[in-house]
């Protein structure tokens, strides 16, 4: 009884040993190989060189310079500081103003009703002279009116509008913007495609190498498949979070973190749990089929669908992202296994309730469950045959 | 003591094992012997639990054989197979590991083999630069790193310079002198004769001839080889029906022995009188066309 239960333990400890040998020659052979260490210095440089060129090109301390004259100056000034982002020089006529523009010593003047620059203003700069304008003007007039100033105050004091959103509960972050979208969904494609091709590439070189029959004197398929799926989904992490360091890491020193929109970091957090989800969808989908074939050359042919989907489901995201409220949206972050990459993308961009949420993670890893037993199904039985290329019904009906 | 019992295998329209049996009890080395086609490969791979039988079973020390009885198994498949982008050291480590040793284990053994193997200098080189027969030897290499309990080898010989045969045929000679039981199959009947306790011959799926080398080969004795310094055609005077073989004669089916050798002795000087017995290949031939 007590040797049994002990026996079952030995063997269970054996089991996940062999799993965990697996991905570990994975990580060493291929994570630690000079053409991915290589890739990954180059990537991480090139992310820490992006994280930096704002404040590389971005100038001081990007506060725009702005000059005023005229009876307005003194209204326009209140509303500019109000406003921040301005640096402002009140001048004693338009005349000096629009020089100081001409000499650059300010970027735009305001004077008179006028606006002065040497080639235009940038369209949010534009729009906050403008905003500022309208404001100092409504000021003026209502003080020519006879108000006194707290009866300004008291008009021109408006409440905020309070958002009520009616389909969302707890624990939805709210909408970033479109360019974290864009940066998930990139990411997302880049972290599914690179190791879903090297879990193929494995796969058949095993077979193409025939060393797969003695590792099967040792390890069970599943063993085989699930510790390289996880030996490259750890690489795939590695380089992710070497990438995110990095480009945290230099917007940190150059003052820039404060600038990343709020709730960065939970988006970030979830799209690693999309990840891993729909990276056990494709990546154990991609060695079933990658068992296929005996020959390199053979590969690409049996791993174009997965292909053709994972650059669909981006191409979605990307779509998606200009239309986040639309039902394409809703369903293709909600379908199996499009909602991968666009669920996340979508929760960036978008407030999305969380039944939907919920809904799509179920359906994905019901999905990523489905892939599982059908790739190692492939896996188990097409593993050992040699020759051209077998088609999946025909891998399936083989006994094991 | 390893036993394969009564194993059968379809592959579709081809009955590729019809019943066979084979055993190696602890130190003994069985020659696996058979035309191309006739089942070695696909019983080696059910005994190792690569292929699974359609029915039979595989027996060691009494019980079923188990996963983790069969990981302490040394294999060599017939169609050889190493990761060619692995370092030598790396990978033959790499297979002890798989087989349930430690690592610092794993890497010792590794080591001391590839010395034995004069590996040492290429260790740190990917498989894929060593020449074919370094890679041969480091396949062997793989399969003994882990000192398996039961040695399973399909064709070791095939593809080996000299060097590497006498290596292997001292390796499998040793692990057998340790006590494991071996079995590998080969084409090459006069090393399974120089090397092998006990023969199993296969046809078709079905073992045809099974022994010990000596007793196969006593069983098959028939003709009797007489040489005598003598002027005399003796051929019509022996009992039996005699033919001649140079200046031997060759007595088959004798009713007494003991009359030829009186007549050959009454004749001249004897040189020789024994049984021929055949080789193995003669028994194989015999079996196969039987
Ligand atoms: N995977 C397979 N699929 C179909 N037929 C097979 C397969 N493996 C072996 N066979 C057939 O089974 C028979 C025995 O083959 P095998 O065991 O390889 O013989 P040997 O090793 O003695 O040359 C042959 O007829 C062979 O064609
Ligand atoms: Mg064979």
């Amino acid at each position: 009884m007590t040797a049994q239960r002990n026996q079952a333990r030995h063997d269970e400890t054996s089991r996940m040993r062999g799993l965990m040998l697996v991905a570990g020659r994975e990580i060493r052979v291929r994570g630690l190989s000079k053409s991915n260490v290589i890739s990954l210095i180059v990537t991480v440089l090139i992310v820490g060189v992006l994280a930096a060129l704002p404040s590389l090109f971005g100038g001081d301390d990007g506060d725009e310079k702005i000059g005023l004259a005229g009876p307005t100056a003194a209204a326009m000034q209140t509303q500019l500081d109000a406003m921040g982002g301005f640096d402002v020089t009140v001048f004693d006529s338009a005349g000096e103003a629009e020089q100081a523009v001409e000499d650059e010593t300010v970027e735009a003047a305001v004077a008179d009703g006028s606006l002065y620059s040497r080639d235009g203003v940038g369209n949010e700069t534009e729009a906050k002279i403008d905003a500022a304008w309208q404001a100092a003007s409504v000021q003026t007039n209502l003080a020519s009116a006879g108000l006194s100033d707290q009866e300004i105050a008291g008009a021109l004091t408006v409440q905020p509008l309070e958002w009520v959103t009616l389909e969302s509960e707890g624990g939805v972050t709210g909408p970033l913007d479109y360019f974290t979208g864009l940066i998930i969904s990139v990411i997302m494609f880049m972290m599914l495609m690179t190791p879903v091709q090297y879990i193929a590439m494995g796969v058949v070189e095993e077979k193409s190498s025939r060393i797969v029959e003695i590792l099967l004197t040792s390890l069970k398929p599943w063993q085989l498949l699930g510790g390289k799926v996880i030996g490259l989904g750890v690489i795939s992490l590695v380089n992710l979070i070497a990438m995110v360091a990095v480009g945290l890491g230099v917007s940190a020193a150059t003052g820039m973190l404060s600038d990343l929109p709020p709730g960065t970091a939970s988006a970030a957090v979830s799209t690693i749990g999309w990840w891993l989800i729909a990276f056990a969808l494709f990546g154990t989908l991609a060695g079933g089929v990658g068992s296929l074939v005996s020959r390199q050359e053979e590969s690409g042919s049996v791993l174009t669908p997965l292909i053709m989907s994972l650059t669909l489901s981006y191409l979605g995201a990307i779509f998606l992202l200009n239309a986040p409220t639309s039902t394409f949206a809703e369903v293709l972050s909600i379908v199996p296994p499009f909602s991968g990459i666009a669920m996340p993308t979508r929760m960036a961009i978008a407030d999305v309730p969380a039944w939907q949420i919920g809904l799509s993670g179920v359906l994905l890893a019901l999905a990523a469950a489905g892939a599982l037993a059908l790739g190692s199904q492939l896996y188990k039985r097409s593993v050992l045959y040699t020759g051209s290329r077998m088609k999946i019904s025909e891998a399936l009906r083989r006994s094991a | 003591m390893l036993e394969i019992k009564d194993l059968h295998k379809r592959f579709g329209d081809t009955l590729a094992l019809d019943g066979v049996s084979l055993s190696a009890a602890p130190g003994e080395v069985v020659g696996f012997v058979g035309a191309n086609g006739a089942g070695k490969t696909t019983t080696m791979r059910i005994a190792m639990g690569v292929l699974a039988a359609d029915s039979g079973q595989i027996v060691y020390d009494g019980a079923p054989l188990g996963v983790e009885q069969r990981r302490r198994f040394g294999y060599m498949p017939s169609e050889r197979g190493l990761y060619p982008k692995m370092k030598t050291g790396e990978q033959v480590a790499y297979f002890g590991e798989l087989h349930g040793m430690s690592k610092t284990e794993a890497r010792r053994s590794a080591g001391e083999l590839l010395e034995q193997l004069n590996l040492t200098d290429r260790a740190g080189d990917f498989v894929q630069d060593l020449s074919l027969g370094n890679q041969q030897r480091v396949q062997l290499a793989v399969s003994l790193v882990h000192d398996p309990e039961v040695l399973i080898l399909d064709e070791p010989f095939s593809g080996l310079d000299p060097i590497a045969v006498d290596v292997m045929g001292a390796a499998l000679r040793d692990r057998a002198a340790a006590g494991a039981p071996v079995i590998f199959s080969s084409h090459q009947l006069d090393l399974i004769e120089r090397l092998c306790d006990s023969v199993s011959i296969i046809g078709n799926g079905k073992i045809i001839a099974a022994g010990g080398v000596e007793e196969l080969k006593a069983k098959e004795v028939k003709q009797l080889r007489v040489s005598v310094e003598t002027d005399e055609d003796l051929t019509g005077r022996l009992p039996g029906t005699v033919t001649r073989d140079g200046d031997d004669y060759l007595v088959e089916d004798s009713p007494d022995d003991q009359e030829v050798l009186r007549i050959a002795a009454a004749a001249g000087r004897i040189t020789r009188f024994a049984y021929d017995q055949p080789t193995i290949a003669e028994i194989f031939r015999e079996a196969v066309t039987r």
